[in-house]
Formats: structure tokens, sequence, C-alpha cells
């Protein structure tokens, strides 16, 4: 539309935009989302659980393996990530090792899988699997056959959609909060910085070896995908049951204050993050 | 310690000493212990902190009969791991306790603290690990 550029010209257009405005307003309002129903569990899916291969019992992550992995399959660090690695390596060595889980955050995806030293339950339940780690961690994955969510939310543990290809649970997870460390031990790790994916399929190995196949994608770190294998073995004893483990009490301990209440109070740590001192009772 | 904490305010105090002064700490990396060297700790318990992700022990004791007795601090791996590596309980060391600890010392000469290796309850002779590999053997269960 050419405008004149004289006065009565703008004051026409402004005429016109005004009485056009309601109907441009309506045109671009957003379209309010149909609410999407997760449907109660029928009796055919609790019997399709029963299906499934038999994942009960505690998974105990293979630490020496995991230990091994550092040297015999490194990530494909791209060059600068590499410097940092090399240097939280040294530093490690020197007695003054990185704390790559400060502030008791979540260990998050993939790292979670890749250097944890606690143990894990996996459940079943219709539409999803929900794995739960000692010291509280947490990841729900759908199997209910919805996608990624078109608006990105990040969290620590990223969105996660799964399905079941025979016996082999395949999950891909996006939407990871780009600060969650890619890390190959507690010393050394970096934040993935943005568009990490990561591809898992977990299987039975044998009949009580758990194997996660992962495939990590973190395109701003790494040179190429990293493919890895992190091994969980099964224990059953009752003696073993994971029980509750909140890492901030790490920094804290139970007093009884003045007024007979139970409190707690903060122990001294040091910069590498173990405790250095705690207050007498 | 008792009038510090005797109100709200002080503990906030407390807390903000705490984050001033330290960083507050998740799972760690040992490193800062020398894995190079062992020594042996005589004393009583003071105090277990039985918590995630790293269990220590206040102990009043000394490493040589020479030494006069003082507070160790002893850090070691999660409950769980304790628990599956070397058949820990919560109340496996009670307060008053007299124990014999083997532990990785601080690479930083002078200071009383360590990286727990084993401990020996002198009563009943039983001992109780602490290496976290060590739930990868057989027959644990």
């Amino acid at each position: 539309m050419r405008v004149k550029s004289g006065p009565i010209g703008i004051a026409s257009v402004a005429a016109l935009a005004l009485m056009l405005a309601p109907l441009i307003a309506s045109a671009q309002a957003p379209q309010k989302a149909p609410t999407v129903i997760n449907p109660p569990p029928t009796a055919q899916d609790w019997a399709d659980i029963a299906k499934l291969p038999d994942w009960s019992g505690v998974w105990n992550p293979k630490i020496s393996d995991q230990d091994a992995q550092i040297k015999t399959n490194p990530p494909p660090w791209n060059e600068a990530a590499a410097k940092k690695i090399a240097k939280m390596f040294v530093e490690e060595k020197a007695g003054r090792p990185f704390l790559v889980f400060s502030n008791c955050l979540p260990e998050a995806l993939p790292s979670w899988m890749l250097v944890t030293h606690n143990a894990m339950e996996i459940l079943f339940t219709p539409g999803r699997v929900t794995m739960l780690g000692d010291g509280n961690r947490i990841r729900r994955i759908y199997t209910d056959g919805r996608g990624h969510p078109e608006t990105s939310d990040p969290t620590f543990h990223g969105h996660s959609i799964g399905h079941w290809e025979g016996d082999t649970l395949v999950i891909d997870t996006t939407d990871i909060v780009p600060e969650a460390p890619l890390a190959v031990s507690e010393a050394a790790g970096l934040p993935n910085n943005g568009d990490m994916h990561v591809i898992e399929r977990i299987h039975l190995a044998d009949k009580d070896i758990l194997h996660d196949d992962l495939e990590i994608i973190a395109p701003n770190i790494l040179t190429k995908p990293w493919k890895t294998t992190r091994i969980f073995f099964r224990q059953r004893a009752r003696k073993f049951d994971i029980v509750e483990g909140v890492c901030a009490t790490g920094d804290l301990v139970e007093r009884v204050n003045a007024d007979g209440d139970h409190v707690f109070v903060p122990v001294q740590k040091s910069e590498w993050g173990h405790t250095t001192a705690v207050p007498a009772k | 310690m008792r009038y510090l904490i005797k109100s709200i305010g002080a503990f906030a105090v407390l807390a903000m000493m705490a984050g001033g002064i330290s960083q507050v700490a998740a799972h760690h990396s040992a490193s800062m212990f020398d894995f190079t060297k062992s020594q042996t700790l005589k004393g009583k318990v003071v105090e277990m902190r039985w918590v995630n992700p790293h269990v220590t022990i206040t102990i009043t004791g000394s490493t040589n009969p020479d030494e006069a007795p003082g507070d160790w601090l002893i850090e070691t791996t999660s409950p769980g791991n304790l628990v599956r590596a070397g058949g820990w309980r919560r109340d496996a060391l009670k307060p008053g306790d007299e124990i014999e600890v083997t532990f990785h010392p601080e690479r930083e000469a002078g200071k009383k603290s360590g990286l727990l290796q084993e401990v020996k309850l002198v009563s009943t002779g039983e001992v109780f690990t602490a290496n976290i590999r060590d739930q990868e053997k057989p027959g644990l269960e």
C-alpha cells in the first residue's frame, strides 16, 4: 500500500488501522489448545505391563566399568572442551578436585546414568516408566505415544519419551538444561551448553545385568555423538532396599536447640566439597 | 554452640557463614586425601552423621600413644553404599564406642581428618569396610 506523505494521508491510514485493529487482533489471537487428558488405565493396560521384561529389584551401577571407560572410551570432546577436561584431571591429581556436582543439584541426564555411584529402581505403570535413584533422583519416561513438547521447558532430566522394541526400552530425551554437566567422573565434566539430545536403549544383557546403551549428542562440546554403555547389576536382598537419601543433609547436622526443637545446623565444608568441621553438640 | 543456635536469627547467621566461607557441596572426588598413605587412629566415637552423600564420623583419639587425644573427622561414602559394600547399619557406630580406624590422611599436613578405609569395633572385633567397588563382589546378598 502506498501512503501519501501529507498529514491527511497519514490520518487516513491511522483511521483505517484503528478500524481493522480488532479484526487483526482476533486473527492473531492464539487458539486455545484443546486439553489433552491422560486416560485412566484399563485392565488390559495393566495386563500388558505383565508382558514386559522383569526389571524389578535394585539396580547397582558397575563403578569399576565406569572407571575403566574414562580411559577406554572417553567422550569425543571438542578442542575447547578437551582442554578444560585435561585441566580438571590435573587439578584432581593434585588434590584440588573440581566440584562437577556442586550445591546438591541433580547429576541430571545423562550424567546420572554415566557416573552415579548409587543404586536405582525402575517402575512400570501404563504409559510410563519411572526411574527412582538412591539420593531422591527421579526420571519420568512417557511410553504413551506422545511426542516431545512444541515449546521447550528445559529440566535437569529433560523430556523423555520411550517405546519398546521387543524387550528393549528405547528412550529419546531432549530439553535438558544447558547447565547440566556431561561428566566422566565427580571431578571431570562440563556443562552441555544446550541442544543436547540423548538416545538410550536399555535392555537385560543377562538375567541380572542391565545395559544402558547411550548415544549422547552434545554439539556444543563434542565433535560427534558419543556412544557408551553403562552396566547395572541386580540385587534383591531386602537389606539392600533403597531408602530415602537427601543430598542437602550432607551439609547439615542434627542438633537440638535451646528451645528443645530438633533443627539442622550447617557443617563446614571445603571448596572441594568435603566436610572440615562439625559443630559440637 | 548452644547460645548460637538459640534463635532462628542465629541459625541464619550460621547459614550465611557456611555459605560465605565454604562451598555447599555434593558428591565429590576424594582426591584431597592421600591414597599413598594409610594411618591408624584409636579412640572413641563422638558422633556418626549418617547422611547422604558422605557419612562423617567424629572421633576423639590419637594416631600414636605419645599424642594427646584430639577430635578427628573421618569421611566416607553414602549410607546406601556403606550398607551394600561394608555391611554397615545406621547404629554400627554409637557414641562412646571404642574403635580403631584405618584411613587415608588429608594431603595437607596437620589436618585431623581423613578418608575411611575400615573401622574395627574394639568390643566385638567387628570390622566395617568402605570401598564402594566392593559391592560388585559376588555373594553379598
